[in-house]
């Protein structure tokens, strides 16, 4: 055989095979779902602004409203890098209030009452291990299943069977954020009386701040101590109050005070900003955590998950994506 | 004193009782031309087959057959177990590989008239292998139980089930019961682990059979008759060897860089998804797309069988010892237009089902 014929014969079946590469990339990348890359960067990103954030590609996911806000849209930019041993996720979304009240204390010179107000949150959910259906219908299998579903209780979510778990990850505004860190919870299967919603192995979550009579606020900042972000009282800075007479008419306290987490429960680092009508929110976590309450990612793997925002918003009134699909770059 | 080897000591080929076989592919030859590029593919397709077998092999020690585990048995394999996607990698990419070559190897026996007298049961016998190879990877399909796997073969099972007076019955013995649930995965992993495979080995051993006792085909000028030869051990088999461990190699990298893909868990609620057909069934897809309604067994039954009898017939019909493609023009110029219709119907299947998701 010539050497020209040799040359030929290698470039068709290199051809062959990109043409079936091609085929093979668009059967995977046809689907309906939309897909966020972890961009792979050498650098953690140190901040909201850091330039390791331009590797990621945005995705602008969107919304769909829930009870209260049916019918209303909400759309969330993401953005996702990684590296040897850490996975970072970038959210940013318009929120023209930035609630961070959770029904913080007032006293009005007379009484101390409650404030009106939320706060604002973001949360997302993996499969630690397969979630039927998940992976089709998202957050409609566990938080808003239909009617007569087996894990269909008023109020409450979770699976439909203790091999069914799910990680949840939930960033709040007023009750983890001041502490620098998202809730890290998982999810099992719902029970008769109780949701299927669990935290994570270790101490963290919130401590009502209220006397046992539920009237008044029980701690204040303790002296030398500042308060964290959006003037949020956090547990390990407060102390208990002896004198309400120093209090005057107006004076604030937080009601619902993050407890600055310990073990599992604090894997979920947090930092945020609230500026121009929007926020923007780092979540940070170890690709392998070890722990039995968290998922583990493994680069190789594609994993699917899906998010629900709160503005200014009890459990049930959300908003919620579409089920997501999450693949690292190399 | 040993009665076959005097004084000397046994060696542990003459204790195996191995010495007469390798003596014998030692005695073995085949055509130098053998070694020629033009040869290539049905030494790639049988170095590719062994790669698939042992892959497959591999994958079936972790692989459990019932709707509830086989996701996350696939799952465990892939990317729990070490080099576990490049394994699954090598058997999905070496499946398709196979059936590139297979065509290539089928085109170029077209071309050389490797079907004319003596050696017409040889492209009988590979036709039949190249109609069983389809249903090896189309049961394969449905193992990894993903959503691509499971809504594909709710596709076929519907083609299938269109076929007149037997489709219904195939139906029922592929699934076991009106739905794709644990007996048809149980009999379609059978089918492509146990059954096909063994159908396969059968139908190589009648190929070779006839290869052994009609020879290959010669070039198509010059001395015909006193061809060179190679001793097929070791010259043969350690050209196959390399090629082998080099297609191991390519193969292991691209799927390392590309893993093979694995889809969301089945949920046979979700009608909403459209599986987009397999490359190589583009045009058959498309078949079935212009024939619709009373129409549709054109399209999915006798277009098909008319081209596979068309193969088999080929050698009884252009029974004329010649072989050289510029004086068999009418045969040459069919096959192109066939081709050509193949390609296009291709293209036209790869527009509407790939092109058009992503406008």
């Amino acid at each position: 055989m010539s050497k020209q014929k040799k040359i030929g014969f290698v470039l068709f079946l290199v051809l062959a095979f990109g043409v079936l590469l091609v085929l093979n990339s668009h059967e995977v990348t046809g689907a309906a779902k939309q897909t966020v890359t972890v961009a792979k960067v050498k650098k953690a990103p140190a901040g909201l602004d850091d330039p390791a954030w331009q590797k990621a590609k945005a995705v602008n996911v969107p919304f769909e409203g829930k009870e209260k806000f049916a019918g209303k849209k909400a759309s969330v930019t993401t953005k996702a890098v990684y590296t040897e041993q850490e996975i970072y996720f970038l959210f940013a979304w318009e929120d023209a209030t930035k609630s961070v009240t959770k029904g913080a204390w007032k006293y009005d010179g007379q009484k101390w009452g409650h404030q009106p107000g939320n706060e604002d949150r973001i949360s997302l959910l993996f499969e630690i291990n397969r979630i039927n259906n998940f992976a089709t219908k998202g957050c409609a299998v566990t938080c808003h299943v239909p009617e007569g579903a087996p894990n269909a209780k008023d109020g409450k979510f979770g699976t439909t069977s203790a091999a069914e778990k799910g990680d949840l990850w939930h960033w709040k505004a007023a009750r983890s954020d001041p502490a620098g860190f998202a809730d890290d919870t998982w999810l099992t299967k719902i029970g008769e009386n109780k949701g299927g919603r669990k935290s994570d192995a270790g101490k963290g979550g919130d401590k009502k701040n209220m006397t046992a009579d539920k009237s008044m606020p029980m701690y204040a900042l303790a002296p030398g101590k500042k308060l964290a972000k959006n003037d949020i009282l956090l547990v390990s800075h407060a102390v208990e109050i002896t004198d309400y007479s120093v209090f005057k008419s107006g004076d604030s306290i937080t009601f619902r005070m993050p407890n600055t987490p310990e073990d599992s429960r604090a894997d979920i680092k947090a930092v945020s900003r609230y500026a121009d009508g929007s926020w923007t929110v780092m979540l940070y976590r170890k690709l392998d955590t070890g722990n039995d309450d968290d998922v583990a990612f493994n680069p190789r793997k594609k994993y699917n998950f899906a998010m629900a925002l709160f503005d200014d918003s009890g459990d049930e009134d959300s908003y919620d994506s579409e089920v997501l699909t999450m693949q690292f770059s190399r | 004193m040993n009665n076959t080897t005097g004084n000397r000591s046994e060696t542990w080929l003459e204790r195996l009782a191995l010495d007469g076989i390798v003596t014998r592919l030692k005695e073995l030859t085949v055509p130098a031309d053998a070694l020629t590029w033009n040869r290539f593919f049905g030494a790639l397709l049988l170095v590719l087959l062994v790669l698939v077998f042992l892959t497959g092999a591999f994958m079936a020690f972790y692989y459990s057959p019932a709707p509830g585990s086989a996701y996350d048995s696939v799952d465990y394999a892939l990317f729990t177990l070490p080099f576990g996607d490049v394994i699954k990698g090598i058997h999905h990419y070496g499946w398709n590989l196979f059936l590139i070559v297979m065509g290539l190897h089928l085109v170029r026996g077209f071309i050389f008239g490797a079907y004319k007298p003596p050696r017409q049961f040889v492209w009988v016998s590979g036709i039949f292998i190249m109609l069983l190879v389809p249903a090896i990877v189309i049961t394969g399909d449905l193992l990894p139980w993903d959503q691509k796997g499971y809504w594909s073969t709710q596709v076929r099972i519907s083609i299938i089930g269109s076929v007149p007076f037997v489709g219904d019955f195939m139906v029922r013995l592929l699934q076991g019961g009106p739905l794709t649930g644990i007996v048809a995965l149980t009999r379609f992993y059978v089918l492509h682990i146990l059954f096909l495979p063994c159908l396969l080995i059968f139908l190589l051993v009648i190929h070779f059979h006839f290869i052994g006792h009609r020879g290959l085909s010669g070039p198509l000028s010059g001395n015909t008759t006193s061809r060179p030869i190679v001793s097929f051990f070791p010259v043969m088999f350690n050209r196959w060897l390399i090629l082998f461990l080099s297609v191991t190699l390519l193969l292991g990298f691209i799927s390392w860089y590309w893993p093979a893909p694995l889809g969301d868990p089945a949920d046979p609620t979700d009608s909403t998804y459209v599986p987009k057909p397999e490359w190589w069934v583009l045009f058959l897809n498309q078949l079935v797309t212009i024939f619709k309604g009373p129409l549709s067994v054109i399209g999915s039954v006798i277009i098909p069988a008319g081209l596979a009898g068309l193969l088999i017939a080929l050698p009884f019909i252009d029974s004329s010892p010649e072989r050289h493609p510029a004086r068999r023009k009418k045969v040459m110029l069919v096959a192109a237009m066939m081709a050509i219709a193949l390609v296009v119907l291709s293209i036209m299947g790869y527009l509407e089902h790939f092109r058009a998701s992503h406008s």
